[in-house]
């Protein structure tokens, strides 16, 4: 499936000018190193609250952190397409980026039972402050995810026949 | 002093073993991840963003940013000694170096302030101006980090 998507990518135009413009591969990954801090520190906060911890936020409240997450997730996913569009022939065939793919697509099928689910139910956990276990583990299962997305990004670099 | 660190067994097990490099790059990631997050977003809400968010809950919630800190200035301090003497000549490392450490100190300081200011007020919170002010500094100080962090690699 990955190399489907790179041979749509490979020579089109805007692979071409990526590889061309030496100054937007670094600003691509300052991008997606702000939109990481974005996505998992609202996150973190969101799931531990969730998982019981620091109770002085009120579930609800955390809650508003979700626009600044889809932030982070959007700009990440935007300059991600940018980064494959500019190296399709390594990203596709490199086992961090594929895995780190698998691992972003489980996070967000966890994100959306967590929101169809359990999100309704906050108005009854605000009572006592108090989740159910299935939200704790859902909130872990979600740090878990997204900080192996962080590892499989990272390691990107050093490993499969990729280059980069 | 810097060729000298380069040479002791620490400094040749990052440059020289497989795992070490890419291992400790992963872990510094996980930090940053922690200590930008928490921090950018607790500067969000005293600039007045999610209002909703007990300012409260920042001063212990900074705790977990100081154990992201430190995982970090471990990761970072092992990695620096792989290549010290190129990164003491980097200019975006010195500059990311000043930033981070402007960084801790500022959050050392709205620490202080938060916790007279939230003392002071009971229930209704505000956040006074000279402290919004430093957190927009904050906020400004943490992007520029992640910013010349990055070009380390390129300038």
């Amino acid at each position: 499936m990955f190399q489907a998507l790179a041979s749509i990518a490979l020579d089109s135009p805007l692979n071409q000018w990526i590889a061309a413009t030496y100054w937007l591969w670094p600003v691509l990954e300052i991008s997606h190193f702000i939109g990481l801090s974005l996505l998992l520190g609202g996150l973190l906060i969101i799931d531990l609250r969730l998982t019981g911890h620091f109770k002085s936020f009120s579930l609800e409240a955390t809650h508003q952190l979700i626009p600044l997450v889809l932030i982070g997730f959007a700009i990440n996913l935007l300059t991600g397409i940018l980064f494959f569009y500019g190296d399709p022939a390594s990203y596709s065939v490199n086992i961090g980026f594929q895995i780190k793919m698998v691992l972003v697509l489980l996070a967000g099928l966890n994100a959306m039972f967590y929101y169809w689910k359990l999100h309704p139910l906050i108005p009854i956990w605000e009572v006592n402050g108090e989740t159910s276990l299935l939200a704790r583990a859902v909130a872990y299962a979600s740090l878990t995810l997204w900080f192996s997305v962080l590892l499989c990004g990272r390691l990107i670099a050093f490993l499969g026949t990729g280059y980069l | 002093m810097f060729v000298w660190l380069e040479g002791t067994p620490v400094a040749l097990w990052v440059s020289l073993s497989l795992w070490a490099y890419p291992l400790l790059l992963s872990v510094h990631i996980v930090g940053l991840a922690v200590v930008v997050g928490i921090f950018s977003i607790r500067d969000m809400r005293l600039l007045g963003l999610f209002r909703g968010l007990n300012p409260a809950a920042f001063l212990s919630l900074s705790k977990l940013a100081w154990v992201g800190f430190i995982i970090n200035a471990i990761s970072g301090l092992l990695l620096f000694t792989s290549q010290a003497v190129t990164f003491v000549g980097n200019v975006p490392f010195l500059l990311k170096i000043s930033c981070i450490i402007a960084g801790m100190i500022l959050a050392g300081i709205i620490q202080t302030r938060l916790r007279g200011e939230l003392s002071s007020a009971g229930s209704n919170t505000v956040i006074s101006r000279p402290t919004k002010m430093i957190a927009a500094v904050s906020l400004s100080l943490w992007t520029a980090a992640i910013i010349t962090g990055r070009l380390i690699a390129y300038l």
